[in-house]
């Protein structure tokens, strides 16, 4: 035995089908493996960045299946690796669990700056869980097993696994033994509390009941831990209003009448108003991150704070909490949910408030969508989004980029289906779109993967239009093409003057690129051809590409400036008038 | 701003303490003195990290972040009420022995090497406080050079 089969071993013993990745150099040992042995279903990605994407694109997605699956990604050492290093970042960011397996130089030669070397457990150590660097083939397994556990225990990460060359190829001598079934990892100091103590519980149910204007909190946890009909059941128990994070979303149905939809910069105004008014937030894993709250001393400050959260370190970082609750959300929506102390309230009169302010931007909105284009004729992407909505009835997988179009699929998306967004959030990194809708499509292949990039990001990773070709996969490509960087763009639009630096945008030819990757294609211009075009695509047996003509002028609103408060809220286009609020300071976009 | 303590044992594995300084980096936190050393049970570290915090909240978080390292068994703060805070002093001084024998009896400190008339190296054990009065005792201006272990503490 060596070192790469006992890698490979452990990958299947932890039931690992899928490997995303890039060869080279110092990894092609365990390639080489991987073919010999079988087994593994390779999908070779077209820049290292793809294949970690794509890894997390499984593992978000297969969250929600019968067996989750630990998304793997592969590469070799220095470039390969260093390539890697932003969807790591991103997996660390959104507590997504992958592995990363990276090959490295050999011992003998590590830290001599070899040929394709870089200092990979350095590098990554503060944007994963954890690394691992096995000097000796014997350590090899139990370190993938334990380094899955580490990953996907407690609150998820990305978990980076460096294997020198020399270890790779190292035999174990014959008395080597190990038993995956009764293995378990040496961490006397890893724990989390999965299950709820009961006296905060207590206090919890004890705030709930006393409570006149509570919000719920929808955040990643409910999805992660798959409790979205549990806190449903629950909100309906209680009668309590929910706002969800971005991560949130499609935990519940988007339509429901309790939902408030997504909160923070680009919330409605239903959620922030209520949250700014609240006196009790119940908030289910998440982390009140500062998209989600704006200026932390003016947010909600008249509400007492329960916090259900596994990563004990969340609680109390940001905002203060009232009720800590250090658990997993499901188990403690379980017991919340069938608590007899609950009582029901009618809430008239919170809940007509909330419906007022839901009101607000309603009408507008929906004269937009219906009206379709802007003032040039051009599509407005919260049309386009409405209609992709209305024809799958809400019920297909949805991977946005980062951007304008990314907010406004959260916003006008109806999600019926749990767990069926999938986004980059924390990181917001541009070009994750179309390598993570592969692992979504891998994870469901039964369902419809849309995958919905701006065409700024669309050109971060491009290259993966060649996974989905040599891998036939079915994923339907929408580019809303606004010929900037839109995101920016309305940042320049608000708060600069409408100086446009660095944001307009000359494209290629998507319909070439397209076709030289053998993929369908449509252009789209008219409000009239959307719905043909997407029922085109959801016709069509494999990928295609739609491209969409865009209104560079939409702007998604409402909109909390960065480092801004509720109050400065914009709910109105300003059109080129630069706001009065303008806060320039401690935010990107 | 007030001195506070934190006691964490964690496993000796490779990478710990670069965790630990890199937390301490990435999160902007204002760390005196940091002392690591091998603890009684086989394959564990000891790590005493000393900071200038006031907001018991920012503490808490220090805590919390160091509990979330896989390797990190526990941690706890100390308070001064129910643990010992030590550290020790090498010092070299330019100073005439006769000068150095009025603090014999009230400080603890050893002379290691006389290596002239007026040239001392001296140890001196005891609270960081305590350290300070003596130096500023004896005279900073007779000091050549001086090393300090940092804080290491024991609970009571
Ligand atoms: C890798 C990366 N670089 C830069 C940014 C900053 N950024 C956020 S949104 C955005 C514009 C995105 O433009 P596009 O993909 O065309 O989408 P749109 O906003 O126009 O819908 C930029 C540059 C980012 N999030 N990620
Ligand atoms: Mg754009």
């Amino acid at each position: 035995m060596t070192g790469k089969k006992l890698l490979l071993r452990a990958l299947k013993d932890k039931g690992v089908k899928y490997v995303f990745g890039y060869t080279g150099g110092a990894i092609m040992p365990v390639f080489d493996e991987m073919d010999k042995l079988g087994g593994f279903n390779f999908v070779m990605s077209r820049h290292e960045q793809g294949a970690a994407f794509m890894s997390q694109g499984l593992s978000r997605a297969s969250r929600s299946n019968k067996v989750p699956q630990i998304g793997v990604c592969m590469s070799t050492s220095g470039p390969g690796a260093m390539n890697l290093v932003t969807g790591v970042a991103d997996a660390y960011m959104d507590s997504v669990p992958i592995l990363a397996v990276t090959g490295q130089v050999a011992t003998g030669v590590i830290a001599t700056d070899a040929f394709q070397e870089s200092d990979v457990v350095g590098v990554m150590m503060p944007i994963s869980k954890q690394t691992y660097m096995p000097l000796d083939a014997s350590d090899v397994e139990s370190t993938v097993h334990e380094a899955i556990y580490v990953a996907t225990t407690g609150r998820g990460g990305p978990v980076v696994l460096d294997i020198p060359k020399d270890v790779q190829n190292q035999q174990v001598p014959d008395e080597y033994r190990f038993d995956a079934e009764s293995y378990r990892p040496a961490l006397p100091g890893f724990f989390y509390h999965p299950t709820p103590a009961r006296e905060p519980l207590q206090q919890a149910v004890d705030l709930i009941n006393r409570s006149e204007r509570p919000v719920m909190f929808c955040g990643h946890g409910v999805i992660n831990s798959n409790a979205g009909k549990l806190l449903l059941q629950f909100a309906e128990k209680v009668n309590i209003p929910i706002a969800s994070t971005m991560h949130g979303l499609s935990a519940i149905p988007a339509d429901h009448p309790l939902h408030l939809g997504m909160m923070g910069m680009h919330g409605t105004v239903e959620a922030n108003r209520a949250i700014m008014e609240a006196d009790l937030l119940i908030s289910f894993g998440m982390r009140f991150d500062d998209r989600v709250t704006g200026k932390l001393n003016e947010y909600a400050q008249n509400a007492d704070v329960i916090h259900v959260e596994i990563d004990a370190s969340e609680i109390n970082k940001n905002v203060g909490t009232t009720v800590a609750i250090n658990a997993d959300v499901y188990r403690t929506l379980h017991v919340l949910a069938g608590d007899p102390m609950l009582t029901y309230k009618p809430r008239r009169r919170w809940l007509d408030k909330i419906e007022g302010y839901r009101q607000v931007m309603a009408e507008d909105l929906r004269q937009e969508i219906e009206t379709g284009v802007g003032a040039d004729g051009k599509l407005l992407m919260k049309a386009i989004v409405s209609r992709l909505s209305d024809l799958t009835e809400g019920k297909d997988l949805i991977v946005p980029d980062v951007g304008q179009h990314q907010m406004m699929a959260s916003r006008f998306y109806n999600f019926q289906t749990e767990n069926s967004w999938f986004s980059s959030g924390g990181a917001g990194t541009m070009g994750a779109s179309l390598p993570m809708a592969i692992g979504v499509k891998l994870a469901r292949p039964d369902e419809r993967v849309w995958s919905i990039s701006g065409d700024g990001g669309f050109q971060m990773n491009a290259q993966e239009l060649g996974t989905i070709m040599e891998q036939q996969l079915d994923v339907k490509i929408l580019i809303l093409n606004n010929g900037y960087l839109g995101m920016v763009r309305q940042w320049q639009t608000l708060f600069f003057d409408g100086r446009y630096a660095g944001t307009p945008m000359q494209s290629p030819d998507f319909g070439l690129i397209a076709k030289a990757y053998g993929l369908p294609y449509r252009k789209v211009e008219k409000l009239e051809d959307v719905k043909p075009a997407l029922q085109q695509a959801i016709d069509h047996q494999g990928a295609i590409v739609l491209e969409f003509i865009c209104d560079p002028g939409e702007v998604i609103l409402p909109m909390i400036p960065a480092g801004g408060g509720f109050d400065d809220m914009i709910v109105k286009h300003p059109g080129q008038e630069p706001a009065e609020n303008a806060v320039e300071e401690g935010g990107q976009s | 701003m007030k001195r506070r303590a934190i006691l964490a044992f964690m496993l000796n594995r490779p990478g710990v303490l670069n965790k630990v300084s890199m937390l301490i980096r990435k999160k902007m936190y204002n760390v005196d003195t940091l002392t690591v050393c091998s603890a009684c049970k086989p394959g564990i570290s000891r790590m005493t990290i000393t900071l200038k915090e006031d907001d018991d909240a920012k503490v808490q978080q220090v805590i919390r972040q160091l509990e979330k390292f896989t390797e990190v068994v526990s941690v706890k703060e100390l308070d001064t009420d129910h643990s010992y805070w030590r550290e020790v002093a090498v010092v070299k001084m330019e100073v005439p022995a006769k000068h150095l024998e009025g603090f014999h009896g009230r400080y603890n400190f050893e002379v290691l090497e006389q290596k002239s008339a007026d040239i001392h190296i001296l140890q001196v054990a005891g609270s960081t406080r305590r350290i300070d009065a003596f130096l500023e005792e004896v005279g900073q201006e007779h000091i050549i050079e001086i090393a300090r272990t940092g804080v290491t503490a024991l609970e009571k």
